[in-house]
């Protein structure tokens, strides 16, 4: 190798290097240009994200409502047309009443909420292992903001980390940089929930006299403002007080799949408080 | 370079797109790392650096990390694919995923070092690190075909009229 394409090659790294520090340390001041960059290239790349989403979930209905039925018009041509109308019928009835369930949960879910909400889909996730969150479909144009909890049917997904026009994007609460303050229902016992980057969360910071026990569920206790109290984080799956310290080991399962998110809902304001009964 | 450029970024966002709507929660694959580094491994460093940035812009932005942590580890990638470059005899494929595994665990070690700098002297969870390590072997077992893949991409755009920058006697090496 020539020398000067070596040092070619040295300064040629040296100098990617250099940026992505430099990118690195504007990050961390939440410098105004990076958002930009960032909301650009979401708006670039998201749409044909959200059409291919649209696309791939009108072929699935296609595939399921028609040609799983193929085999019984081979069997009985004469019944085929009619099977295939009220097969095409039931597939659509079954996809409107789970739509109606759905949108009737996020109904109740809103009414209980003491805030105004926007409804929102999930169009996308960061497919990598290093961190969980997802894309909505809903962004500064429609009202969401930074800060803002995000919730589903089942309990509390996250909260929305940043804005562009028309998407925001979420950060769920099994990330390792989410944590909240929790309590479980059963005894008051309070913690701060943790994500831990898969599809668990802990609840860290409860001493070992306190009772916890599997199955216990954990609920967001309201304090720091996030989380709506009140609502649903997860389950304790385990708990741990054979490990050494003062504090005791619980797992967390959160409320949902939160790698199949549908319709979610955003609360419209930071402190929150569920409405009385 | 426009055209190589392009062509592979669009490959990028197509891998990022397919992760994204059929693999995404089951299957968990580090492609767009993998493509970075076999881009690398061609003559072209220009064309490794912009690929490698482009990507990286692409995946910090659906991120919940600090931005700039994906870019940074996919030109580690590159500069790894640099480094191993001359040293390897990368035409046969136990060295190309030798070559590959180590590429993948250096990302993996900068990532958590950096995660780690940056949160504190916290260790992440045992199994986490467990699905990082089977996503890696995962990866791993399609690197001979994303070889394939770069190479004839790069096959295409030279019949299309792209030529690499020309290469000094270790070129050769560099032949998958």
């Amino acid at each position: 190798m020539r020398p000067h394409r070596r040092y070619r090659t040295f300064l040629f790294i040296a100098a990617a290097l250099l940026l992505t520090v430099s990118v690195l340390s504007l990050s961390l001041k939440r410098a105004p240009i990076l958002k930009k960059v960032e909301g650009m290239v979401v708006s670039l790349t998201a749409p044909g994200l959200q059409g291919l989403h649209y696309l791939g979930r009108m072929v699935k209905g296609v595939w399921e409502g028609y040609f799983a039925l193929l085999e019984v018009r081979q069997e009985n041509t004469a019944l085929k047309r009619r099977l295939e109308e009220y097969a095409q019928k039931e597939v659509s009835y079954q996809e409107a009443l789970q739509a109606l369930q759905r949108l009737e949960g996020l109904l109740n879910l809103k009414r209980q909420l003491a805030q105004p909400v926007i409804g929102a889909h999930v169009i996308a996730y960061d497919p990598s292992l290093w961190s969980r969150c997802a894309m909505l479909d809903q962004g500064q144009d429609h009202g969401v903001k930074t800060g803002m909890p995000v919730v589903a049917v089942e309990g509390i997904v996250g909260r929305v980390v940043e804005t562009y026009p028309g998407y925001s994007k979420v950060m769920l609460i099994v990330d390792r940089n989410s944590g909240a303050d929790a309590m479980v229902q059963r005894t008051r016992v309070r913690g701060i929930l943790q994500g831990r980057g898969t599809n668990r969360c802990s609840l860290d910071y409860v001493p070992k006299t306190a009772d916890v026990q599997i199955g216990d569920l954990v609920l967001a206790s309201g304090l720091g403002g996030v989380y709506p109290k009140g609502l649903v984080f997860g389950t304790v799956s385990a708990v741990n007080k054979k490990n050494p310290g003062v504090f005791q080991e619980i797992e967390v399962l959160p409320a949902m799949d939160l790698s199949a998110l549908d319709e979610v809902l955003v609360v419209k304001v930071v402190n929150l408080a569920i409405s009385e009964k | 370079m426009t055209a190589p450029f392009l062509l592979f970024t669009l490959v990028g966002l197509g891998f990022f797109y397919l992760q994204n709507l059929v693999f995404f929660p089951n299957v968990r694959l580090r492609l767009l790392a993998l493509l970075i580094f076999f881009v690398a491994l061609r003559p072209s460093l220009a064309l490794a650096v912009s690929v490698g940035l482009a990507l990286g812009l692409l995946q910090d932005s659906y991120a919940a990390t600090p931005f700039g942590l994906h870019l940074g580890t996919f030109l580690v990638l590159v500069a790894t694919a640099r480094f191993l470059r001359p040293r390897m005899l990368l035409q046969k494929v136990g060295s190309l995923m030798l070559a590959s595994l180590a590429a993948l665990v250096i990302q993996e070690a900068v990532w958590q070092l950096i995660m780690t700098v940056s949160r504190g002297p916290s260790l992440p969870p045992a199994d986490q690190l467990k699905y990082h390590g089977l996503e890696i072997l995962g990866t791993l077992a399609l690197a001979p075909l994303m070889a394939i893949l770069v190479k004839g991409l790069e096959a295409a755009l030279r019949r299309w009229g792209w030529r690499p920058p020309r290469e000094g006697a270790l070129s050769v090496s560099s032949e998958l």
